[in-house]
């Protein structure tokens, strides 16, 4: 008997790793291989080259240069100022969104359907938007509250990032909106009903109660947002400016710079991305873990 | 303490559907358990929703004491409504879920801390205080939702369906905790069942609604002894129907003519109806008739058997003294005590939709 | 009988209040999000539409035709695009479906670890990687070829993928299982006739949108094809700055599978399901 139940759970642990091996090897190998090839660059060590000796050259090269601080602060800044904005504005469309009305289903469709348009497009249309001669300006030239483009307050291309953060609010409201929105729809209104019952007001019942059930969804949510807007490179690199740059506009310029020199500091920045992205997921799990434990 | 009055009480929730609560008139006496009972689906939720203010009605008033408390917020009507399925905020502990509505009513921390040890004795919970929602049993859950709805002295207590979840040892148990607690307070409290007999044990005195409608308020034992309708009584449960013309005091059957002085027909065609207990069997004289034992069934305390008269089957239930004197196949004299004879109307349609008793 | 409900004076025109103000909120909120599509689908039918016109002088379908003409490479580049996005979703079902099934619906030790490493591909971005994968993909010939960045494209495609079945083979009771193999299922028959109709819904939706994050990568084609490969992100990005009708056109053309998978699969798709918390990635 025990030795059958040995040999029974041997068997599974046999096809687990059969079921697991293949897609583990390829993301080790893409993934981590990626990063471990990128890490060493960064260390200035490339056999291929010759260069067979670590140093921390490139980390000290970045870390003194004022462009890449700058390009640090400025993502920083894209990254949490859209991730603020686009999670209020996400709980507020979700509840919005929530009671039933009529046309629910299709103003539902439409609310989703930016998750499936590209980033690269939105970008796009927020430049053809948002630029100095773009439809905004034209109908505000229409309306005789501006003359001329260059009247129209810079929005792209601007030291704020103001285009590139619309473009990620844009586009994230609704993938946050729409967890939020599955989470409120699945718990339906009772528990909001309870609070108010037992004399809670209409804001005591959404600090309460309310929020307490969306925050796993909108942390976890934030979570993915952040790390993508604080990592993605084709918004900066159209709505942006050039000087300073996004960090991965910033390390994507210097790994194609003529000069074979900047490539090292191009990994080290990549790998500094890598680094603050970990931690995210870090936080990621741990928020996970303490939400699925309640 | 509070009395509830409803008046032409009207949810319509989209135009295609009939009305989820349908013109609904109600007094519901202070200090009493009055139990709101009928089908699946027949309106109780939403008519408990719109006491406790959740809900906006379509038309009708709701008035407490007299006035109307429609304009007033769901937080501030006195009315707190426990919920089918107690849901308890599953990330607070149990202490802050029964401290919730003091917390909203800015009641000092010591204060919550001391009554939320009063009611946790009140329901026999002492020490779950730390506890999280997801580890207490169901019927512990229940007793906790209880718990969190008389922490802030409501003036009206509405439970939806507080025993449905209960196994039926649970269920005695907090039916007796139920009646104590509200004896004890003297709070208006209202209770929805879809169980018949759930209501008639509990209750001081029972709605019974159909389709949002109401069909008869009354107290318990009216339901059994004199129902307004076919459909009411069919409810109930197991009682003889046998259709005839009423006149004067008698029924006149398929089976035979039977004096019945309790009719809610003045003159007409109508429906007899008996309770199987009611039946005397072996008995001949004024108003009985002869009848065919089909089958019996010895069931311990008591005996129930199929009688043919005619071409009507029906019930009787006896004492067990008596099983010994009938086979299947006897042919037996069958009685129907007169005082115990309810004569109703023929069909439901064109019943009133309600008469209050 | 009472008489007929009276209705409530106060209530109706609170109500309506309250319904027009969402509407209002509503109507708001989808104007934003089609906002940036309104630019791009004018300029899509424009002949000439210079500032300060709010509509085109004139319209034409110039765009059209130069999406359709060969000079400018977009049906090679859709095609390439679409053999991209389908060759990366076929690898990814293959490998993400086991492997889901395997942390779906087992325990086992290490589980842990395994699931960091499938979340890890997923939050860290693309770029902080690709440069490392170039390097070692030029040691390896696989830059500037289409199986360079299909395999590339796995890196985001394959996580989500598995994160997908994870969360679908969770859901999944495996006593069906153990009831048709008692019943006289054998192991084949009961994943054929059992398990697939069950997880067969997940697995679709799972590879729609796999297909949509392949479809829509830019910065790993541009690092890992060099130049050799050109798929439609690339060139709309080409033709975003200098040549807005054609980047109008080609963005309708970009978007169009995106709305078709919704279309296909918004019944599925509600936020808890792990489908949604994965396209963060498009
Ligand atoms: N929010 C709603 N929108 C539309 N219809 C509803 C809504 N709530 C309830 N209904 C409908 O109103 C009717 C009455 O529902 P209600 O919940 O009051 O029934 P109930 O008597 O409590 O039933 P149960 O015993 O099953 O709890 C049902 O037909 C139901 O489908
Ligand atoms: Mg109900």
């Amino acid at each position: 008997m025990n030795r059958f139940r040995l040999s029974e759970r041997g068997a599974e642990r046999l096809s687990i790793s059969v079921l697991l091996a293949p897609a583990v090897a390829v993301i080790v190998l893409l993934f981590l291989g990626g990063l471990a090839s990128g890490f060493l660059r960064s260390l200035n060590y490339f056999p291929l080259i010759g260069l067979n000796d670590f140093n921390f050259d490139a980390y000290f090269a970045i870390f003194t240069d004022n462009g890449f601080l700058q390009s640090l602060v400025l993502t920083f800044h894209i990254a949490f100022t859209s991730t603020l904005i686009a999670s209020i504005l996400a709980v507020a469309s979700a509840l919005l969104l929530r009671p039933a009305f009529r046309g629910k289903r299709i103003v539902h469709f439409f609310f989703s359907l930016n998750l499936t348009i590209p980033h690269l497009v939105g970008a796009i249309g927020v430049l053809y938007l948002f630029q100095n001669s773009g439809l905004v300006s034209r109908i505000m030239t229409g309306l005789d509250i501006i003359q001329r483009p260059a009247d129209f307050p810079a929005m792209v291309f601007d030291p704020w990032a103001i285009g590139i953060i619309i473009q990620y609010v844009w586009k994230e409201i609704p993938f946050i909106g729409v967890i939020v929105l599955a989470i409120l729809l699945s718990v339906g209104e009772d528990y909001e009903s309870v609070a108010r019952s037992l004399g809670a007001n209409r804001w005591q019942a959404f600090r309460q109660v309310t929020l307490p059930l969306i925050m796993p969804g909108v942390v976890s949510a934030s979570v993915i947002v952040f790390a993508f807007t604080f990592g993605a490179f084709e918004i900066p690199y159209l709505l942006g400016r050039t000087f300073p740059a996004a960090l991965p506009v910033l390390a994507y310029q210097s790994y194609t710079d003529v000069d074979l020199a900047a490539r090292p500091q191009a990994m080290a920045m990549a790998m500094v991305i890598a680094f603050i992205s970990t931690l995210l997921i870090m936080a990621y799990m741990k928020l996970s873990r303490v939400y699925i434990r309640e | 303490m509070t009395q509830v009055t409803l008046s032409g009480l009207t949810k319509i929730f989209d135009q295609k559907s009939p009305p989820a609560v349908d013109n609904l008139d109600l007094e519901i006496e202070s200090g009493k358990l009055t139990a709101l009972l009928g089908p699946s689906g027949c309106g109780k939720t939403t008519t408990m929703k719109m006491i406790a203010g959740l809900l906006r009605p379509t038309a009708g008033d709701i008035l407490f004491d007299g006035d109307s408390i429609l304009s007033i917020k769901p937080e501030e009507r006195g009315a707190v409504m426990v919920f089918q399925n107690y849901l308890l905020f599953p990330y607070m502990n149990i202490a802050d879920n029964i401290g919730f509505g003091l917390k909203m009513r800015k009641v000092n921390k010591k204060e919550i801390r001391s009554r939320v040890q009063d009611m946790l004795d009140l329901v026999q919970l002492p020490g779950f205080e730390d506890r999280k929602p997801n580890q207490l049993s169901g019927g512990q859950q229940q007793r906790i939702a209880l718990a969190r709805a008389l922490i802030v002295q409501p003036n009206v207590l509405l439970l939806d369906e507080p025993l449905s979840n209960l196994d039926a040892h649970l269920r005695d148990e907090m039916r007796v905790l139920i009646r104590r607690i509200q004896t004890e307070m003297g709070i208006t409290t209202v209770f929805v069942t879809h169980d018949q007999e759930e209501a008639v044990v509990l209750a001081d005195k029972v709605a019974l609604l159909f389709d949002g409608r109401l069909q008869q308020f009354d107290a318990p034992d009216s339901f059994y002894d004199t129902p307004n309708t076919v459909d009411i009584a069919t409810f109930f449960g197991g009682t003889n129907f046998i259709p005839g013309y009423y006149l004067d005091g008698t029924i006149t059957t398929d089976i035979g003519v039977f004096d019945a002085p309790n009719s809610l027909v003045p003159e007409g065609d109508a429906v007899l109806s008996i309770r199987p207990e009611a039946v005397d069997l072996g008995e001949g004289g004024e108003n009985s008739v002869s009848g065919t034992v089909l089958s019996h069934v010895y069931a311990g305390r008591y005996a129930r058997f199929q009688i043919r008269i005619g071409d009507i089957e029906i019930e009787a239930v006896t004492e067990p003294g008596q099983v010994k004197l009938f086979a299947d196949g006897d042919n037996i004299p069958v009685k129907f005590d007169p005082d115990k004879i309810w004569v109703l109307g023929p069909n439901t349609a064109e019943q009133p939709a309600a008469t209050t008793g | 009988m009472t008489t007929a409900p009276a209705p409530l004076p106060g209530i109706a025109p609170r109500t309506i209040g309250r319904t027009t103000l969402r509407w209002a909120g509503i109507m708001g909120l989808l104007a934003f999000l089609v906002a940036p599509m309104v630019p791009l689908f004018i300029w899509s039918i424009s002949f000439r539409w210079f500032y300060p016109d709010i509509l085109p002088s004139e319209y034409s379908a110039r765009a059209w035709e130069q999406v359709i003409s060969p000079t400018n490479n977009v049906i090679g580049a859709t095609g390439q695009t679409t053999l991209i996005a389908l060759l990366c979703t076929v690898l990814s079902v293959l490998l993400g479906v086991p492997a889901g099934r395997a942390l779906g619906l087992h325990n086992f030790k290490g589980k842990r670890i395994v699931e960091v490493l499938i979340l890890a591909p997923i939050i860290v971005p693309g770029l902080a990687v690709v440069l490392g994968i170039d390097t070692m993909f030029i040691r390896y010939g696989l830059s500037g070829n289409i199986l360079g960045v299909t395999l590339v494209h796995l890196v985001p495609t394959l996580p989500y993928m598995t994160l997908v079945m994870s969360g679908v083979y969770a859901n999944y009771d495996v006593d069906y299982e153990l009831q048709a193999r008692s019943l006289g299922a054998g192991r084949w028959a009961t994943q054929r006739y059992v398990t697939l109709p069950a997880v067969f819904p997940g697995v679709v939706v799972g590879a729609l949108f796999t297909f949509l994050i392949s479809w829509s990568q830019y910065v790993l084609t541009l690092l890992i094809g060099d130049g050799q490969v050109e798929t439609l992100p690339i060139l709309l990005f080409n033709f975003a700055r200098s040549e807005p009708a054609i980047a109008g056109a080609l963005s309708v053309v970009f978007i169009l599978p995106g709305i078709l998978v919704l279309l296909l699969s918004s019944k599925y798709l509600s936020g808890d399901s792990a489908a949604v918390g994965g396209i963060g990635n498009i």
